[in-house]
């Protein structure tokens, strides 16, 4: 008995021994970590960041808190994390047109393919095309209809170019060689607020937030993003021929490249429990968010997948 | 309707409501009396609070918060002429100097009061007329906001100074400042030198403390070494004498506030500003103004309060958030189960009338809390000016430094402190500058969208479908010939 005991110590010694080479980031994480958002306060991300460091301090042992960096279209705050150490206590809580569309219309200070590597994607918001209830675009045929009919006539109100609503509404004119007046509007918010007062004719929302306006009569929406039908009777994107990964906002966690192997794994556990967790599911699914994970490796796929995608439509749109 | 009124009004009545009211009120002012932090920060940050809160104690603890860092933002304003915000701007320009003469609680009393009457009554307007101030914000858009900024600006420049000439062209100084940066619409880097740190243009955080405290503190440094304080007493309180003197100031102001609220991305900033400005037209000697005035102050922070009521319209009657304050609102009322739109009057009126029921309370006990704790801010000033003016001078970088962790944000800082300093030798007013500052993003974006929605031709379309907007603009040479008479040659 005594003996085993002994060995026992030795074997732990040993292991001790070995693990000594690593010990820098056994105990990861040992300090809180911080989660750099590169856009302004109140935003869906914002709103999603804070669910999200709610809870996971319960599976780190470690508190996450955001950090709000806007400014210059995400690219202050995205610098800031690829200049960061690599050692996993900061992270970018980003989505895929920062990420990836980014590169292509700007001169940017990093490289968003070298500089980073994707931790988690926690979800994806699917957007919708949205008319007014009494538009006279009753399915998604007949705006583009209207839009080739009258080349630029029809007013699409985004909220800022290369965004989230601006982004989709371009592949859709691109796949359908259609042109659209893309209107700017600070935010989501008062893009719809300008469909519905009649200043625009179309705009893009997310309709997981629009319950209260489609039940009440006042919007219609022509077609959703996803690869399965969001409402049982109107179609998906890739069903009226825009195919490809479009109109999905993919919210994802990102680390500085460098970041060792155990800190990824020790983050990426920890979501794969967040997941799964019933006070995060309940919240995120009050605010209408979905909850899927995609981790690292599967994401990196996407991303280059986006890249392409991106560049080809840039170029289309610049008429380069 | 009155039945959903009068149960909210039993919802609303709970100790844990009020309890938490007063620990988001407390909160907020805390915040925003501490330059660099937002009131939108703390919102953020004390956001999911809520989610495990009861909605009706959840949400008024967040537009506690709110409340309570907008009049947070004029203590510094007021005390050591440090606005944290454009909203505060106005507020300073009396408050300060009200403060040097010994009277800063006279200062912050009247701020106090003017904001809570600003608030209650525009919350309470907003409660009674919500259907058909939801059919006017739908009325304006781009061309019409183009057409209220450039209004706006126009009326600020005529009647901030004694010279027009020279706020004219500090504003359109300002105004070139705003360009600085990535151009909002077209994506194009405007007057950057390449800088990276200038790519998201000129930051208000640094030029705010640079413009107004930077100067003041070099005032008392060089003023003289032997002055002990920057003010001996902090002064008796308000009275309600007055208050009443001001009243009428503080109507008109509410009346300007709650219509500025209604147009949306106008904001405080504007409020502050024209209902300033209009109390200095009324006035039978515009001369104080500028010079200590309470009823400045009373005129400034009447405004800007009475503004939230109505932006909370488009997210209860649409779901619609116009800002971003509103956007944590949004999330929080979504988080809690209440959708905000069209049906979220029948579907949970009488939580939607408990919180708004609150929302009046929290003001009431806002007044009863900010009165207690004024002699405690007051006392600020009676700190010996040799511990003070390090003091100060810490919290203007650290609260620059604070904002987003950026070194180039310091050197903003003291570029605008230097900046301020010679514009005061010169006697040129730094105000008409930052109103120039703030103002030109949005009046440059909303030009850019109706120029977007005009598809290049703008004429065309504007007299097609915009002539409400057209008669505004018509309208500002004459307004402001007019006031330029009574104001732009008073003596000074």
């Amino acid at each position: 008995m005594f003996s085993s005991t002994l060995k026992k110590l030795a074997l732990a010694s040993g292991l001790a021994m070995a693990a000594l080479g690593t010990a820098a980031y056994a105990d990861y994480p040992e300090r809180p970590i911080t989660m750099v958002i590169p856009f302004g306060p109140g935003g869906s991300h914002d709103l999603n960041a804070r669910v999200i460091t709610s809870i996971i301090p319960t599976y780190l042992e470690q508190a996450m808190i955001v950090r709000l960096t806007p400014g210059a279209g995400g690219q202050i705050g995205t610098q800031e994390v690829a200049n960061a150490n690599p050692d996993g206590y900061t992270l970018l809580f980003t989505h895929n047109y920062t990420d990836m569309l980014t590169q292509y219309v700007e001169n940017l200070p990093y490289d968003p393919m070298e500089d980073f590597i994707p931790i988690a994607r926690v979800n994806a918001a699917p957007i919708g095309v949205v008319v007014r209830a009494d538009s006279p675009y009753e399915t998604f045929e007949d705006l583009v209809a209207a839009a080739a009919a009258d080349p630029g006539g029809l007013r699409m109100a985004h909220s800022g170019n290369w965004g989230a609503l601006f982004v989709p509404a371009a592949q859709i004119m691109q796949s359908h060689d259609v042109v659209m007046n893309l209107v700017p509007y600070q935010g989501g918010g008062p893009a719809m607020q300008a469909l519905l007062s009649g200043d625009a004719d179309v705009t893009m929302g997310f309709p997981a937030t629009l319950g209260s306006l489609i039940d009440a009569g006042e919007i219609r929406i022509l077609a959703t993003a996803g690869e399965e039908r969001m409402f049982d009777d109107i179609p998906t994107l890739t069903e009226v021929g825009v195919v490809g990964d479009v109109g999905d906002m993919h919210r994802v966690l990102m680390a500085p490249a460098g970041t060792p192997d155990e800190v990824v794994e020790t983050l990426t556990a920890a979501f794969r429990e967040l997941v799964n967790d019933t006070s995060f599911t309940r919240m995120m699914g009050r605010l209408g968010e979905s909850i899927e994970l995609i981790e690292g490796d599967e994401y990196q796929a996407m991303r280059e997948q986006q890249a392409v995608a991106y560049e080809a439509l840039v170029n289309s749109l610049t008429g380069q | 309707m009155l039945e959903q009124l009068i149960t909210g009004f039993g919802m609303a009545f709970r100790v844990d409501t009020f309890l938490m009211m007063s620990a988001g009120l407390f909160a907020g002012m805390l915040v925003g009396a501490l330059p660099g932090f937002t009131t939108l920060l703390a919102m953020a940050i004390l956001l999911p609070i809520s989610f495990f809160l009861d909605p009706i104690v959840g949400i008024p603890f967040l537009l506690g918060v709110y409340k309570g860092g907008i009049f947070g933002g004029s203590i510094p304003a007021i005390l050591v002429s440090m606005p944290g915000t454009g909203a505060a701007v106005a507020t300073s320009r009396d408050g300060y100097k009200l403060t040097k003469q010994g009277k800063s609680r006279k200062a912050l009393d009247m701020a106090l009061c003017s904001s809570v009457f600003g608030d209650t009554v525009s919350d309470f307007f907003t409660m009674l007329m919500i259907f058909p101030i939801a059919f006017l914000v739908m009325q304006f858009g781009p061309p019409e906001l183009f057409a209220v900024l450039l209004l706006s600006l126009v009326i600020i420049a005529v009647t901030s100074g004694n010279s027009p000439i020279k706020c004219l062209v500090m504003m359109l100084f300002g105004l070139w400042l705003s360009f600085i940066g990535t151009d909002p619409l077209g994506g194009v880097e405007r007057f950057t030198f390449g800088l990276f740190d200038l790519r998201s243009g000129i930051p208000l955080l640094p030029m705010l403390i640079g413009l107004f405290a930077i100067p003041e503190i070099a005032n008392v440094v060089m003023k003289s070494s032997k002055v002990q304080q920057l003010s001996a007493v902090t002064g008796e309180r308000m009275t309600f004498g007055e208050f009443r003197r001001c009243f009428k100031t503080i109507c008109r102001s509410t009346v300007i506030g709650t219509c500025v609220g209604i147009v949306p991305g106008l904001g405080q900033v504007v409020a502050a500003m024209m209902g300033y400005s209009a109390a200095k037209n009324a006035s039978d000697h515009p001369e104080t103004f500028g010079e200590g005035e309470l009823e400045g102050i009373a005129a400034a922070e009447a405004a800007n309060n009475a503004v939230n009521g109505p932006t909370m319209v488009p997210l209860l009657t649409l779901g619609i958030p116009g800002d971003n304050v509103t956007a944590i609102l949004l999330g929080a009322f979504v988080a809690q189960g209440l959708r905000p739109g069209p049906q979220l009057f029948e579907e949970q009126g009488a939580t939607v009338f408990a919180i708004l029921v609150a929302m009046v309370f929290a003001n009431l006990l806002f007044l009863v809390i900010g009165y207690l704790s004024i002699p405690f801010f007051s006392r600020i000033v009676q700190i010996k000016t040799s511990i003070l003016v390090p003091v100060v001078l810490m919290f203007a970088f650290a609260g620059t430094f604070v904002f987003r962790s950026d070194n180039f944000d310091l050197l903003m800082l003291v570029a605008f402190g230097v900046f301020g300093l010679i514009a005061k030798a010169g006697k040129f007013d730094v105000m008409p500058m930052v109103m120039g500052f703030i103002l030109g993003s949005p009046l440059e974006y909303a030009f850019g969208q109706t120029m977007a929605m005009g598809n290049g031709a703008l004429l065309e379309f504007m007299f097609q479908e915009r002539l409400g907007a057209i008669s505004v603009l018509l309208s500002i040479p004459v307004i402001g010939y007019l006031l330029w008479r009574r104001l732009g040659r008073a003596p000074a």
